[in-house]
């Protein structure tokens, strides 16, 4: 098991009028790519911009590879990026000169060729000379990841990142943090729009009204569910595969053209017991999927929305 | 760090090149050769103007380069700085900026020495006319050093006020409306030209005092509206380039520290306490400092070369005092601390009861004020206590008064009104200063004028009405109890405050 590499500790912020975050704990280990999910204005950006440093906690504490915030904030800007959920770009400065400004500011050694080297990993090499406000706008949102790889940052903070992005762009970004997550890199991103997380993430915090509701790997978070959305396929069963589903005691059977799915409340012992049923009753399964890694699922079943 | 290796500074020139200097550099080039052509005009053929001799016509030429430069450095100089710093607020590079190892000093020189590039290529090339002019004239050089120094220094001073603008105010352009006060004040000192600081602080003394024909002035000897000489402090005369020097420096460390502890932390407040106090210690005594020349501790009895115009030192000490208060003013409104701020320090160290309040509010902040003002002005009462003494202790109560009114009036508005607490603030202040004055004007009455908060300390030092002393200390008793009505509302509502608890955030 890989320690942790961000550890956020009883962090609270308080705004003039209302309790931004309270109470929120969390740790993202190593290589770890962490989807902050939760509604608007449930403290997702607050929470990032505590960790990044750029909002004072009223309590609470962030370390960063054991490097406390509020004791080494210094340490921390050089093992952190920030990506906000706008694009602040210089208009007037080329691709190339506004990476130069954040290369020159991280003080990064062999800044030119490390500039290439960002503008490649997010497909803007073609757009080097053009000045940033003929970009579009998932052009600039790569331009100011690429700002953020710049320093080659152990842990990545990417608030909303596919917002205002059309769906060519998120397609884009998609395949962009796909890569990084190939990297290693750890990583905590926000969203409220699940599906741009799903099969991205392999651990999630579930934020809502400022407070952790749950966090965990997906297949923690799953099982904390207890009722999972399963689709099953077969070649021969038909009704003799639906009775056996039946008997098991599965919610919300519904039949579909080459099996069914249906909604489990057991674990995944009991799980795994209800295929080898199904395997030695002579149904020949062909796809036995669990909606586990359904960060949509889970939200909906996280009982988030109850607490409103 | 080399402000050539400097992100933001090197950034900054980048984008005022980008953006073009060339047209702004011409018209700063045609200003400046049209003055010069006309200087040459004069040269060649005297005849055709009206100058008395070419160093006068110089003086007159150069005087309009400089006027430009003052423009372009100072004023141009201000609104560009605030508005790139606020701009790149606004945009959240000023964030990304923060986020870098780079340190607070940095990013604020980079900003400092950076934005306003354009304006200072326009002030070089109008510096360089100048000096031609200068040397064409055959003035002294020291003429265009001094004032180039002058113009220089005062340039990089409100270069700071603009970086702190820029990072305070929501809307760039509203910085140059807070300078207009300023100016107008400045109007207001030509009066007392050597007795008043603003001449220094903005260096209009140092650089008239440099245009100054000594033989000219002597002939034309006015003790009140001499630009001639130095200045004196204490009775000690001081160089007026160096005093305004000394002055811009000395409150441009303050505006450097709070331009660098805003950026390490934007949620530190602009000015510490301690800082607060000594800048105001600065100004009042530096201000009384001007003026001890007139009485030299003997207050209602002024030296004889001022006793020529009795009518012009008399209220010298009430408008000090009406200048004192402004500046309090000032001071207390940038300390006092947002009411929720306090509360979320109570919520962070666990201590939510009234001794952090206390300790963080303006109005323990108001009675140190009172305290320095009150030593600084004593110097002049010092040689004759006995009968004007009375006059200094009204004052003194008069500021307290105002100073704590002003504070509890400030939070209380604040923890009442919230966003609207300005406008509380102001329709307060008029109601309790101004309007006396206005219904006395009204209906002819005195004793209406006397209502005001602002009366007792002025017209106790305005020297005229000694015998009237008992009545104003009347006055000034009620506006304690004025005072002592705003510390109780104050006090429920800090105790309201901290007794309720900050909601969640609304369900979506």
């Amino acid at each position: 098991m890989s320690s942790p590499v961000l550890t956020i500790e009883h962090l609270r912020v308080d705004f003039p009028e209302v309790v931004a975050v309270s109470d929120l704990s969390l740790t993202v280990e190593a290589g770890d790519v962490c989807g902050l999910i939760g509604p608007n204005g449930a403290g997702k950006t607050t929470t990032m911009r505590a960790v990044s440093g750029l909002q004072e906690c009223t309590r609470g504490s962030v370390k960063i590879d054991g490097h406390q915030l509020a004791r080494e904030p210094e340490e921390l800007k050089r093992r952190l990026g920030f990506m906000p959920d706008f694009c602040p770009v210089y208009d007037q400065l080329t691709a190339t000169e506004f990476l130069d400004h954040f290369a020159r500011a991280y003080d990064v050694p062999d800044r030119t060729k490390r500039i290439e080297g960002c503008l490649e990993l997010t497909w803007l090499t073609e757009k080097r000379d053009a000045l940033c406000e003929e970009l579009s706008r998932g052009m600039k949102q790569r331009l100011v990841l690429a700002k953020t790889l710049l320093p080659d940052p152990q842990v990545l903070l990417l608030d909303e990142p596919a917002s205002g992005l059309d769906p060519l762009g998120r397609i884009e970004l998609r395949k962009l943090l796909l890569h990084l997550r190939n990297l290693g890199k750890t990583v905590l991103i926000s969203s409220h729009i699940l599906t741009e997380l799903s099969g991205f993430c392999n651990t999630a915090a579930i934020m809502e009204r400022g407070k952790l509701v749950m966090s965990g790997t997906i297949a923690e978070l799953g099982q904390k569910m207890g009722r999972r959305q399963m689709s099953v396929k077969w070649r021969n069963a038909g009704g003799h595969a639906l009775n056996i589903l039946k008997d098991a005691g599965v919610k919300n059977l519904e039949p579909t053209a080459q099996g069914a799915t249906f909604e489990f409340d057991g674990n995944a012992d009991a799980l795994d017991g209800l295929l080898k049923t199904l395997v030695v009753e002579g149904v020949r399964v062909t796809e036995w999927r669990g909606s586990d890694d359904d960060l949509e699922q889970i939200f909906l079943q996280s009982g988030a929305k109850e607490l409103m | 760090m080399n402000l050539t290796e400097n992100p933001i500074f090197l950034t900054q020139k980048r984008l005022t090149h980008r953006a073009g200097v060339l047209a702004a550099i011409l018209i700063a080039a045609l200003i400046g050769l049209s003055l010069l052509s006309g200087l040459i005009a004069y040269l060649a053929d005297p005849r055709d103007f009206n100058f008395q001799s070419p160093q006068f016509a110089g003086k007159v030429f150069y005087g309009w380069v400089i006027g430009v430069e003052i423009l372009v450095l100072v004023i141009g100089g201000f609104s560009k700085i605030s508005k790139v710093l606020a701009d790149d607020r606004k945009a959240g590079l000023w964030d990304s900026n923060r986020l870098t190892p780079l340190k607070p000093e940095a990013i604020v020189a980079g900003y400092w020495l950076g934005s306003a590039l354009r304006e200072v290529y326009m002030g070089a090339v109008l510096a360089g006319i100048g000096l031609v002019i200068v040397i064409l004239a055959k003035l002294p050089v020291t003429l265009w050093l001094g004032t180039q120094v002058l113009v220089l220094s005062t340039t990089l001073f409100f270069g700071l006020l603009a970086l702190l603008a820029g990072m305070a105010l929501q809307r760039p352009q509203s910085g140059i409306v807070l300078l207009l006060p300023l100016f107008l004040l400045q109007m207001f000192s030509f009066t007392f030209p050597k007795f008043t600081i603003i001449n220094f602080l903005l260096p209009i003394f140092g650089i008239v005092n440099l245009f100054q024909d000594p033989a000219r002035a002597a002939n034309d000897f006015n003790a009140f509206r001499d630009w001639s000489s130095w200045p004196e402090i204490f009775a000690l005369p001081v160089p007026p380039i160096l005093l305004s020097l000394g002055l811009q420096f000395a409150l441009g460390i303050f505006l450097w520290r709070a331009a660098v502890r805003k950026t390490a932390n934007p949620f530190q407040p602009l000015l510490l306490r301690w800082e607060a106090m000594t800048i105001f210690a600065l100004l009042v005594v530096v201000q009384h400092g001007l003026i001890w020349g007139i009485w030299r501790g003997q207050f209602g009895n002024p030296l004889s070369v001022y006793l020529q115009h009795p009518d012009r030192n008399e209220p010298l000490l009430s408008i000090v005092h009406g200048g004192t208060i402004l500046a309090g003013v000032l001071i207390l409104a940038l300390a006092s601390p947002l009411p929720e701020r306090v509360r979320v320090e109570a919520l962070r160290i666990g201590a939510g009861n009234l001794r952090l309040v206390f300790s963080r509010s303006a109005v323990s902040l108001a009675i140190a004020l009172t305290a320095v003002a009150a030593a600084a002005s004593l110097p002049h009462f010092i040689f004759s206590f006995g009968h004007s003494g009375k006059a200094w202790a009204l004052a003194v109560g008069n500021l307290l008064a105002f100073f704590l009114m002003f504070s509890l009036l400030l939070e209380y508005c604040r923890l009442r009104f919230k966003r609207r607490a300005l406008g509380f603030v102001a329709l307060w202040l008029f109601v309790l200063c101004l309007l006396p004055f206005i219904l006395a004007g009204v209906f002819s009455s005195e004793a209406l004028a006397k209502l005001s908060f602002l009366a007792p300390g002025t017209v106790a030092l305005s020297g005229t009405t000694s015998n009237g002393l008992k009545y104003l200390a009347g006055w000034t008793l009620i506006h304690f109890c004025v005072v002592v009505l705003l510390l109780i509302a104050w006090l429920r509502q800090w105790k309201l405050l901290l007794a309720t608890p900050l909601p969640v955030p609304p369900a979506r």
